[in-house]
C-alpha cells in the first residue's frame, strides 16, 4: 500500500496538514479579532484553548461518572464553552480593562501574566499529569474507506478528523454570517477600523469588546476541543505550543482579517506537514525535526516582504 | 554604606538560620513531560530523609536533613532557574538530582560547577554526562549510563529476531544520545537501521514522520518522553498501521501509555529501563521499607532516588559539616569498600560507625553504587511488555 504516490501523499501528509490547519485557523481567528478590536496580542489565548479542553473533559467525566452516559466531546463542549466565555469576560474585566487606556505593551504583559496564572491554576486543579481525553486508537472511517476504494483513491480518515473538518466549516460560516449580516458584527468591523469614529457614531464600544471576547472565546474553545480530539489527551502546555503557529497564521493572513486567519492557518498547517514529504528522492525534504521552524520561517519572510499579510491587514 | 551593613547583617541572619539544619537542593521534573514517573521518585527521596531524621538526624546535634524541592520541569532553562535559586538563596550543601539529562547538564555547566557544588543525579542517564567534567569531581549519578542501556536494547532487538529497524528520536540530550548508542550497537550486531530521523517533541501530529519512516520498515525504535510526543507518535504509527513492533527505553515506560493507547493495541511493544537485582539483601531491605511506606519499590529510578538521597546524607554526615567543598570526596568514601556494609535504612548504624571514625560502604537498593572515575555506576536493565493490561518487567542478564 506504500507504493502509490497519491495514497501516501493524501493520507499521511495532506490530510494531517489540513487537520492541523483547521485547528490553527480557529485559534488564529480569536487572536486576530482581539488584535484588531482590542489592539493587543493576547498571549493567554493558547491557555484558553487548553482550559476549554480541560473543562470539556470534566463535563464528559461528570456525565459518565455520575449519570453513567458517555457524551461526545462536541456535546460536552457546549456547557464548557459557556464557562470559557465567562473566563474570558472575567479576565477582561479585572485584568485587561484597567489597562485599556495605557500603552499596548502593558496589556500585552498583562496577558502574558494571565497565561502563566491560567496554566498554573489548571495544574493546581487538574494536576500536572496528562489526562486521557479519548483512550485507544482511532481507526479510519470504514464507509469512507470503501467508497473511496471504489473510485480508486484510498482515503484513511478517522471519524475524529471528519468532525474537525465539519466543525471548522460550520464555525467559519457562522462567523462569516455574524460579521457580514448582523448588527453587532458590523459594529465589530467598525470598531476594528476606527474605535474613536465608531464611538462617535453611537456604537457601544464596551458591548463590542464583550462580543469580541465571546466570539474569540468560542473559537478558542473549538480549537482546544478539536486539538484534544486529535491528540486524544490533555496536558497543560498543549495550548501554549499552538500559540506561536497561530500567531504566524494570523500574521500571514493579515492582522485583523478573520478570513486571512483561516487561510493562514491552513497554509501554516499544510506547510509544516508537507515540508517533510520526500519531494526529492527518498528522504524527507526537510527533517521533521525542523517542522516548527517552517511556521516561523513563513512568519519572518512575511513580516519582511509583506508586513500587512496576504489579506492586507494592519501593519505595525 | 548603610545599605552594605544592612545587607551583610541580613546575610548573616539568613546563614545562621540555615546553619541549624542540613539543606539539600532537590530539583525534580514535577511538571513537564514525565510527572507520572517522577512522583514516586520524589516519594522515595522523602522516605530517605524521613529515615535519616527518625534515626538521630545529622551530626552529633541531631540536626534535621531537609530536602528543599524545586521544579526543574525536565527543561534545561527551568532547571538552571531552579538550581540557581537553591544554591544562591537556599544555600544548599549539594544538589540531589535533576531528573532529565538535558536539565542535569545545563544546571551543572551554568550553575553548580561554577559554584563548586556537587550534583548527585537520580536518573539522568545520557552518556554525555560521563565526560562533561574537566579536572573537577562534582558530577555523580545513581543511574547507569545509557552507553550500556542502548547496547542492552540492541541485543534485545536482535534476540527478538529484528534484523532491520527504523529509529525515531526526540531532539533532546537524553533521547538523542541513547538513539545514537542504540543505532551504533544495532549496526555492529549485524542489524540494519533503515532510517534514523529526529522528531521535534510536543507536536500535535507525527503522521508525516511516521509515514516517512514507515515506508522503510515495520519495526520502530522510539526514543521519546511519553509526555512530550511519545504517545502521540505511537498512536499515529498504530492508526496508520505503519509499524507493528516498537522498542524503546525509560522515557516511554509509564502506565499512562497503556491507559491512553489501550493494552489491546500494544502487543508488539517492549521498553527497557534501568532495574535492580531483586535477589540482593540491599534490595530486600529496601523493598520492606518501601512496602511499609507505600512507595512502589521497583518503579523506574525509584530505588536509585532513595539511594541518592541516603548517600548524600551519609556523605554530609561523614564530612561533619554542611560545607559544600568536601561532599564530593566523602561521597566516594561512603559508597565503596573498605568499610562496614550499610543497607538502605540503616542510618543509626552508619551514624555510630562514622562517629567512631570508622569506614562504611553503602550497598544500595538499585545496585552496589560504587562510583567509577566519572562518577558513574554500573547498572542492570529490565525489559517490560504489556501483559494483562499492565507492564510486566523481566530482568535482562
Amino acid at each position: 500500500m506504500w507504493n502509490s504516490f497519491g495514497f501516501e501523499f493524501v493520507n499521511f501528509y495532506f490530510i494531517p496538514g489540513l487537520v492541523l490547519g483547521c485547528i490553527y485557523a480557529l485559534g488564529a481567528i480569536g487572536i486576530t479579532l482581539t488584535f484588531s478590536i482590542l489592539r493587543f496580542a493576547n498571549f493567554a489565548h493558547g491557555e484558553t484553548m487548553m482550559t476549554g479542553a480541560y473543562l470539556t473533559w470534566t463535563v464528559m467525566a461528570v456525565c459518565s461518572g455520575i449519570l453513567g452516559i458517555s457524551v461526545h466531546p462536541l456535546l460536552a463542549a457546549v456547557p464548557a464553552t459557556l464557562l470559557v466565555v465567562l473566563l474570558f469576560l472575567v479576565t477582561d474585566r479585572y485584568f485587561y480593562k484597567p489597562f485599556r487606556k495605557a500603552d499596548t505593551i502593558k496589556v500585552v504583559m498583562a496577558s502574558f501574566g494571565m497565561m502563566l496564572i491560567i496554566r498554573s491554576a489548571v495544574q493546581v486543579i487538574w494536576g500536572p499529569n496528562q489526562l486521557t481525553f479519548i483512550p485507544g486508537i482511532a481507526k479510519p472511517n470504514p464507509t469512507l474507506m470503501d467508497w473511496s476504494k471504489s473510485v480508486d483513491l484510498l482515503l484513511l480518515i478517522p471519524n475524529k478528523h471528519l468532525f474537525i473538518f465539519a466543525g471548522t466549516i460550520v464555525f467559519v460560516m457562522a462567523l462569516s454570517y455574524l460579521l457580514n449580516r448582523t448588527r453587532i458584527g458590523k459594529a465589530m468591523r467598525a470598531v476594528s477600523d476606527s474605535p474613536d469614529l465608531a464611538h462617535v457614531t453611537g456604537i457601544d464600544v464596551n458591548q463590542v469588546i464583550r462580543a469580541t471576547w465571546i466570539v474569540g472565546g468560542a473559537c478558542a474553545m473549538a480549537a482546544g476541543v478539536f486539538l484534544a480530539m486529535d491528540i486524544q489527551m490533555l496536558e497543560t502546555t498543549m495550548g501554549f505550543r499552538m500559540l506561536l503557529p497561530m500567531f504566524a497564521a494570523a500574521i500571514l493572513g493579515g492582522i485583523g482579517k478573520p478570513y486571512g486567519a483561516v487561510f493562514g492557518g491552513l497554509v501554516i498547517g499544510l506547510a509544516e506537514e508537507l515540508s517533510a514529504y520526500p519531494w526529492l528522492g527518498d528522504g524527507p525534504l526537510l527533517s521533521p525535526g525542523y517542522k516548527t521552524g517552517v511556521a516561523f520561517a513563513i512568519m519572518v519572510v512575511m513580516l519582511i516582504i509583506r508586513p500587512q499579510g496576504l489579506f492586507k491587514g494592519r501593519s505595525f | 554604606m548603610k545599605r552594605t551593613i544592612f545587607t551583610t547583617a541580613a546575610a548573616m541572619l539568613c546563614s545562621t538560620a540555615v546553619m541549624a539544619d542540613v539543606n539539600v537542593g532537590n530539583p525534580m521534573a514535577l511538571t513537564g513531560p514525565i510527572p507520572d514517573l517522577v512522583a514516586p521518585m520524589a516519594q522515595a527521596i522523602d522516605l530517605a530523609a524521613a529515615h535519616v531524621n527518625a534515626q538521630g538526624g545529622m551530626f552529633a546535634a541531631g540536626e534535621a536533613y531537609n530536602i528543599i524541592r524545586a521544579d526543574s520541569a525536565c527543561d534545561p532553562v527551568a532547571a538552571v532557574d531552579a538550581v540557581t535559586k537553591l544554591i544562591n538563596v537556599n544555600s544548599v550543601s549539594a544538589i540531589l538530582g535533576p531528573v532529565c539529562s538535558g536539565s542535569t547538564i545545563a544546571q551543572a555547566e551554568s550553575v553548580s560547577f561554577p559554584a563548586g557544588v556537587t550534583t548527585l543525579s537520580v536518573s539522568a542517564s545520557s552518556p554525555a554526562i560521563s565526560e562533561m567534567e574537566d579536572g573537577t569531581d562534582l558530577m555523580f549519578r545513581t543511574a547507569a549510563s545509557d552507553a550500556y542501556q542502548g547496547v542492552a536494547l540492541a541485543n534485545l532487538a536482535m534476540e527478538q529476531g529484528i534484523t532491520e529497524i527504523a529509529v525515531s528520536w526526540a531532539n533532546d540530550d537524553y533521547n538523542a544520545a541513547i538513539a545514537a548508542v542504540f543505532a551504533a550497537a544495532f549496526t555492529a550486531a549485524g542489524g540494519t537501521v533503515t532510517a534514523n530521523e529526529a522528531h521535534e517533541p510536543s507536536k500535535a501530529s507525527y503522521r508525516s514522520e511516521v509515514a516517512t519512516l514507515g515506508s522503510t520498515s515495520d519495526n520502530l525504535a522510539l526514543f521519546a518522553y511519553y509526555g512530550s510526543g511519545g504517545i502521540t507518535l505511537m498512536r499515529n504509527a498504530l492508526e496508520t498501521a505503519a509499524f507493528d513492533t516498537f522498542i524503546g527505553a525509560d522515557g516511554m515506560l509509564s502506565d499512562e501509555v497503556i491507559e491512553q493507547i489501550g493494552a489491546e493495541n500494544m502487543g508488539g511493544v517492549t521498553f527497557t529501563t534501568s532495574a535492580s537485582d531483586p535477589t540482593t539483601p540491599a534490595y530486600a531491605a529496601w523493598a520492606a521499607l518501601a512496602g511499609g511506606a507505600g512507595v512502589p519499590a521497583s518503579d523506574p529510578f525509584v530505588p536509585n532516588s532513595y539511594d541518592a538521597a541516603f548517600m548524600l546524607a551519609l556523605a554530609i554526615e561523614k564530612t561533619g559539616s554542611d560545607d559544600r567543598a568536601s561532599v564530593s570526596a566523602a561521597l566516594r568514601s561512603i559508597s565503596s569498600a573498605p568499610g562496614e556494609v550499610i543497607l538502605p535504612g540503616e542510618w543509626a548504624k552508619a551514624k555510630s560507625i562514622l562517629a567512631a571514625g570508622g569506614d562504611i560502604n553503602y550497598e544500595g537498593a538499585a545496585g552496589n553504587q560504587d562510583f567509577d572515575a566519572n562518577g558513574d555506576v554500573a547498572g542492570l536493565f529490565s525489559k517490560s511488555s504489556v501483559v494483562d493490561g499492565a507492564w510486566s518487567a523481566t530482568l535482562l542478564k
